[in-house]
């Protein structure tokens, strides 16, 4: 019976590691204790020796590569057996990963190419039902059972550290992605199966809750733009000079909506339970893509805060999500709302709450209108601002005083600077 | 009403000027009126046509699973039970068609029961094996040998506590006198003298099994004795005999003194079930027994001392085909029991 | 007739096992003429462990029967009386001589009801003491409930604590089915307060002996008490273990079990009788095939009787049931280690 060689556990509150280099080679004979390989933690490299003595067969960590603990990397055989199947790293396949970005054309060396058989794999039943609901990939997951065996707080613990490290996993990710794509059989060809990652499961979850649970309605306003355009062109070469960013029509609108909201405490409040959550924190979420995934950075106290200050936070943030770097803190903690597609050419939309909130500000763009004024008609900037509430906390009266107060502030920004 | 008990009083009246004639009859049969043996001969016929009744729609695949008949033995049942009143209890056996019929259940109810019909005594749950008709005195047949023995002595420990003056009668047959139930019931009905009769219809084998090979003692009624308690044989196809002994057997437990054995000598005709292959028996002994047969002999004795007319026997005959007839009409037209049923009555509410 | 547990305050006082099953005789006995107590030397005797007591004396031997030894015919006066209006209520000296009446028990008993349409019932009680830990040894000493709990038509049921021995017997008394109640030899002198009015302990209800979070222990009968001494020492090492009293094994509360499971995700089933085939086997199956297996977060797990006729020898008596030290052990293999 062929022994399992696993990367193990030599540091507390160690989770991966990486086979920093291997002192044996694919068919090598070796005796129990002989060395094996070294393996690198972030504090030190220790050698790990063959616990059974046989032929080394089945490598299957690249050196460098980071793994759970746990994760089998090699197998020590009889001279005449093979090691159990394992998954094919012919699956990891380039070409699949969300936005076309080529991956390396050897297997992807992250935790996703070295996995465990999904027969062999061992899980409690309770495990495996959270897994699936978190979206997660149990053979990620290093089992702490008996013999390997993946329990509850295996899965647990594992998420925790998807959320922490989405981003020094970015590549993983991609491979993530690249390992569970399965091209449906020939015959079908156009059709592919791509697993929703975690960030979107998480997405589709709290959308689907917005809307089965707030009754959501939406109040529109055409919005002349030209002040706040003005403004803009006034403050930019100051604040690019602070930050190196020129402020966008978004960072404006969030401090707009920092200002106004205080005064609307019930479109900055949230649903919880059976009662209404008034916050005294105005934090601004802003609706940003990343490669199809939805995520809502938030600017905290976005109504007391400069505008440069605003600038280089978002700037910030828009970077951290890019680089898979963005902490839990920043994508948390929102009271209110905007989306901004207005650079798409939308002209109006509205959006779904993004609960436990009651409101989304949804921003078209932008676009010069002919308007009647003083008999005459002109050409004026204007964009469509849609207000989408929950109607529990909402009503249209409350809706329209804002929608109100927002033209206001928009049409004449100096004030609030 | 006034006319059937005119009809009746000339009845009695006939019967005695008979004896008081001394017209040759054995006691036992002067002892049963006319009208009581009306009765006796059309259940004995009632009894004959259903077993048959039944053994046809076994044959054209009507009914479901096997079944025991008693063909041959019907002076023992129908004997037996003329001795009871409608507040006696009895236990029956697996060979039991003929106790219930005798017992006054109805036949139409009981072929239904055959055809596992919602309308049966069992609602189709028991069949043939296990039809009981608990209103009607009748505990129920029983698909173990000697399982009703054991239940006897609790029925009879149940109408002492209750001061009740009924008595409860069972039927077993001459295997279960083998079982250790046998023992412990007769046991336990002695020493509590328990309102019991036990009626042994010895049909000369259980199954295969001749009772001379499976009992040491000549008569099952001689084991009585073990248990200090009366004992009698008689020859189960000849009704009056069986009546005359169970009826001192039901009036000795009805007064209170106890449970009597009565042993009647019988034979089936038939095979054990149906697919009894009769390999343990003669084509002569079963001619030799069916010569015995108790209906006829019953008839033909009515008719030697003018008990009865050939006209009324052949109305008797008649009335029993009628409602066979009816019986066979009615089961066959009944519902089945409903499938989501399934599971209904294992426990009582 | 009241179904639940009525809480007297003032009228709960301590009594034995053993006096609170006599309590509920006498109590059903004045209360109904149709009930009787009969078996082997339940009389004159007072019953071979003293359970029926001075009965005989207080309700004459009309009601308190002393009977030849004859299960098999004892079952079936049983039936008799039971399909004729009474309400008997047989002691079977050792359980283990119910081998001798199962003729009328599971052909007869448990099926009249059924098999005649609905038409008789069979309210019977039997009583039954089971269990080893006397030195009574291989015939004297088995835990045949599972046997019965097999049957469609009858009901069993295992009081553990006195409160639940007469609350139990009271209801099996009212039942109007066949309701066999295996006492445990070794309860008998165990104390507990019981109150002194007649009330009922509902059939078909397990009783949540001590709530936790980690593991979920099934017992029976005396398994039921070592589970929760046990559960009280896995306490001072963190485990926190539910303790549920299965108290009726037929028919089984499979929610209240369930929804424990649910909460703790792991699941221990302890009981006396021979471990394989046996009633750990039947909870075991039955989480396994609900929808709570998706909660399990470890193997189940099952401690019963060794598998070996019960010796004479203190000692592998002693080894062949569950101690309270292998329920402590079991909880921490299952709690720690995950592993059965």
């Amino acid at each position: 019976m062929a022994v399992e060689v696993i990367l193990p556990k030599v540091d507390m509150d160690m989770e991966t590691g990486a086979v920093h280099a291997w002192k044996v080679r694919e068919g090598d004979a070796v005796r129990a204790g002989d060395v094996l390989f070294e393996i690198s933690t972030n504090k030190a490299a220790m050698e790990v020796e063959a616990p059974a003595s046989g032929i080394v067969r089945g490598i299957a960590a690249e050196e460098g590569a980071t793994l759970p603990v746990g994760t089998i990397v090699a197998w020590i055989c009889a001279p005449d057996e093979q090691p159990p199947a394992r998954a094919e790293p012919a699956e990891v396949r380039a070409h699949v990963a969300a936005g076309g970005s080529p991956a390396p054309a050897k297997p992807a060396a992250p935790a996703g190419a070295i996995s465990r058989e999904p027969s062999a794999l061992r899980a409690t039943p309770l495990a495996r039902r959270l897994a699936t609901s978190l979206g997660i990939d149990l053979r990620q997951v290093p089992g702490s059972g008996p013999r390997g065996r993946i329990v509850s707080d295996d899965v647990d613990r594992h998420a925790g550290e998807m959320q922490s490290t989405v981003a020094s996993a970015g590549a993983r990710n991609g491979a993530v992605i690249a390992a569970d794509a399965r091209v449906i059989e020939a015959g079908r060809p156009r059709v592919r199966r791509v697993p929703l990652t975690a960030v979107q499961r998480i997405a589709a979850q709290r959308l689907v809750e917005s809307v089965r649970t707030a009754p959501h309605f939406a109040v529109s306003a055409h919005i002349e733009m030209q002040a706040l355009i003005d403004l803009r062109a006034r403050l930019a070469p100051r604040i690019e000079e602070q930050t190196g960013i020129r402020p966008s029509l978004t960072v404006l609108l969030a401090r707009i909506a920092g200002h106004l909201l205080p005064r609307h405490e019930r479109i900055n409040g949230s649903m919880e339970g059976e009662s209404v959550c008034l916050h005294g924190d105005v934090n601004i979420g802003i609706a940003v893509d990343r490669d199809g995934e939805l995520m809502v950075p938030v600017l905290k106290r976005a109504g007391e805060r400069s505008l440069a200050e605003l600038t280089a936070e978002l700037a910030r943030l828009r970077k951290e999500i890019e680089d898979r770097a963005i902490r839990p803190a920043d994508l948390t903690g929102g009271t209110f709302t905007i989306s901004n597609l207005g650079m798409y050419g939308v002209d109006s939309f509205s959006a779904i709450i993004n609960p436990p909130e009651s409101a989304i500000l949804a921003v078209g763009r932008t676009v010069a209108t002919p308007v009647g004024r003083d008999g005459q008609i002109v050409l004026v900037p204007r964009a469509t601002f849609t207000l989408s509430c929950d109607h529990r906390l909402v009503d249209g009266v409350l809706a329209a005083r804002f929608m109100r107060d927002l033209r206001e502030a928009i049409e004449h920004p100096e004030v609030l600077i | 009403m006034d006319q059937l008990d005119g009809k009746r009083d000339a009845i009695a009246m006939t019967t005695e000027l008979q004896i008081r004639t001394g017209a040759n009859q054995r006691p036992e049969l002067a002892a049963l009126d006319d009208d009581v043996l009306r009765a006796a001969l059309l259940k004995m016929h009632l009894i004959r046509r259903f077993e048959e009744t039944a053994e046809d729609s076994y044959a054209r695949g009507l009914v479901h699973g096997t079944m025991h008949l008693s063909i041959g033995q019907e002076a023992s049942a129908v004997g037996a039970v003329l001795a009871l009143e409608p507040k006696d209890y009895i236990l029956s056996t697996h060979r039991g068609h003929g106790h219930c019929i005798a017992k006054g259940a109805d036949p139409g109810r009981m072929l239904a029961e055959f055809f596992g019909k919602e309308t049966g005594y069992c609602r189709g749950r028991g069949g043939s094996m296990h039809i009981a008709d608990v209103e009607g005195g009748n505990l129920g047949a029983n698909g173990i040998v000697g399982g009703g023995l054991p239940i006897a002595v609790g029925v009879g420990m149940s109408l002492r506590a209750q001061k009740r003056d009924s008595v409860c009668m069972v039927f077993f047959g001459d295997g279960a006198t083998n079982e250790g139930a046998f023992h412990e019931a007769l046991n336990m009905a002695s020493i509590w003298r328990l309102p019991i009769v036990f009626l042994c219809e010895n049909n000369k084998y259980g199954m295969s099994m001749d009772v001379g090979r499976a009992m040491a003692v000549a008569n099952v009624a001689d084991r009585a004795a073990a248990y200090a308690i009366p004992g009698v044989s008689v020859d189960g196809n000849d009704l009056p005999a069986v009546a005359a002994a169970a009826r001192a057997a039901v009036e000795r437990a009805r007064a209170g003194d106890g449970p009597s054995l009565v042993e009647c000598k019988t034979y089936r005709i038939r095979g054990h079930s149906k697919s009894d292959r009769n390999l343990y028996r003669t084509r002569q002994e079963i001619e030799e027994w069916r010569d015995r047969d108790p209906i006829r002999r019953l008839e033909d004795e009515l008719l030697r001392h003018d008990r009865l007319s050939r006209e009324e026997l052949r109305v008797i005959a008649e009335r029993a085909e009628q409602q066979i007839t009816a019986a066979v009409e009615f089961a066959g037209t009944s519902p089945d029991p409903r499938v989501d049923e399934l599971t209904r009555d294992v426990y009582a509410d | 007739m009241p179904n639940e547990i009525v809480a007297h305050g003032a009228g709960v006082r301590e009594c034995s096992y053993a006096e609170a099953i006599r309590e509920a005789l006498a109590q059903a006995m004045e209360a109904d003429g149709r009930v009787f107590l009969f078996g082997e030397d339940v009389g004159v005797y007072g019953g071979a462990f003293g359970v029926s007591g001075d009965l005989f004396h207080r309700f004459g031997p009309e009601r308190v029967i002393d009977t030849p030894i004859s299960e098999l015919g004892l079952a079936g006066a049983a039936v008799g009386a039971a399909i004729t209006g009474m309400r008997p209520v047989l002691e079977i000296q050792f359980s283990d001589f119910i081998t001798l009446a199962m003729e009328q028990v599971v052909n007869q008993a448990a099926k009249i009801h059924f098999m005649f349409g609905g038409k008789a019932s069979v309210p019977l009680v039997i009583r039954l003491p089971g269990g080893s830990g006397t030195g009574a040894a291989a015939q004297h000493s088995q835990s045949l409930e599972a046997w019965f709990a097999h049957v469609p038509g009858l009901k069993v049921v295992q009081p553990s604590t006195p409160h639940d021995a007469k609350g139990l017997l009271l209801a099996a008394i009212d039942d109007p089915n066949p309701v066999l109640i295996f006492e445990h030899k070794l309860l008998y002198k165990t104390k507990g307060p019981v109150p002194v009015e007649p009330y009922r302990v509902p059939i078909g209800k397990a009783a949540v002996r001590r709530e936790g979070t980690d593991i979920t222990v099934v017992a029976t009968s005396i398994m039921a008490l070592r589970a929760e001494a046990a559960a009280q020492r896995l306490a001072a090492e963190g485990i926190s273990a539910e303790v549920i009293d299965l108290r009726t094994l037929r028919p089984i509360d499979f929610p209240t079990v369930a929804e424990s499971v649910r909460k703790t995700h792991r699941l221990l089933t302890v009981y006396e009788g021979v471990k394989t085939m046996g009633i750990g086997a039947e909870v075991s199956a039955m989480i396994a095939e609900s929808e709570v297996f998706d909660f399990l977060d470890a193997p189940i797990a099952r401690l019963g009787g060794a598998e070996v006729p019960l010796p004479y020898n203190p000692a592998l008596e002693k080894a062949a049931v569950p101690q309270e030290d292998d329920i402590v052990a079991a909880v921490r293999r299952l709690v720690r280690e995950g592993e059965a």
